[in-house]
């Protein structure tokens, strides 16, 4: 795949990387954090609020690096690794939703397991193709 | 300096490795299996995927900081947005250890006080270690 198609790939998982801290946030009284949350102690609460802002930081980062400078992840030695990082992490997310996650949930909301099942694997798939492409 | 930080890179990554190790045991430190059983299904999947991912985060660093040393000290623009980072996040590390957890919860042992400490310590070196690679890459180096 050439250059140019990398970058524009880039830049749509970048957008991507968009919505997912967007549905991080619609997913919070979704899914009843609070109330699910409120009978467990206080530091199992901090822990979860934590690691979420964590993973919306790093995802926000992401975002920046696709969007703004996407060649980056495209540059030899570096870029590769964290090219490779993010095609491991997305493409685990693959692996965590469709073994680990409940089978009897998935269902409930099939529409959205589907929906960011395709996300996930579409991520995965595109920082594999920056990770094997050489400048 | 640039072998000061060096070797100040080594410490951030074997400490970041010794971290990373550390970390499996803290579920079974903090009780966490037990704390978790009245959550309902789809949170606790939640909490351990994102425990995983934050772990994972950090395994990365390390392989950074142990793996591309000469890259973070040879004064680039990504080299001090990547230290920037990595600064940023245990920063925000760090004020949740003074300002942000309740650790009522923990145990008062002689072994989780000087875990404490020491995990206190190695979040404070990160945070200041990698502001300092921040400074070097933005002309520090020069």
């Amino acid at each position: 795949m050439n250059m140019e198609t990398t970058l524009i790939l880039l830049r749509l998982a970048g957008l991507m990387c968009l919505g997912l801290i967007v549905a991080n946030f619609v997913a919070a009284p979704r899914l009843g954090y609070a109330r699910n949350l409120a009978g467990s102690g206080n530091l199992v609460r901090q822990i979860f609020y934590v690691h979420c802002g964590y993973i919306v930081l790093l995802i926000t980062a992401l975002a920046v690096l696709c969007l703004g400078w996407p060649q980056l992840l495209l540059a030899e030695g570096m870029g590769q690794v964290v090219s490779g990082f993010f095609t491991v992490f997305w493409g685990s997310r693959v692996v965590v939703q469709l073994t680990y996650y409940d089978k009897t949930e998935r269902r409930k909301e099939r529409f959205w397991d589907l929906f960011f099942l395709l996300v996930f694997f579409t991520l995965a798939a595109i920082f594999a193709t920056a990770t094997s492409s050489t400048p | 300096m640039k072998e000061l930080l060096n070797y100040g890179l080594l410490f951030a990554g074997f400490g970041l490795t010794a971290l990373v190790i550390a970390s499996l045991w803290i579920p079974k430190v903090l009780g966490w299996k037990e704390k978790l059983k009245d959550l309902s299904p789809l949170i606790k999947e939640l909490w351990w995927t994102y425990s995983f991912y934050v772990w994972a985060s950090n395994c990365f660093f390390a392989v950074l900081a142990l793996g591309f040393r000469e890259w973070f000290l040879g004064g680039s623009s990504s080299a001090a947005a990547m230290a920037g980072f990595i600064c940023f996040w245990w920063s925000v590390r760090v004020y949740l250890q003074f300002f942000g957890f309740d650790f009522d919860e923990v145990e008062d042992t002689g072994g989780n006080r000087i875990a404490k400490l020491l995990l206190t310590l190695l979040f404070l070196y990160l945070m200041i270690f990698f502001a300092i690679i921040l400074w070097w890459n933005l002309g520090g180096a020069r």
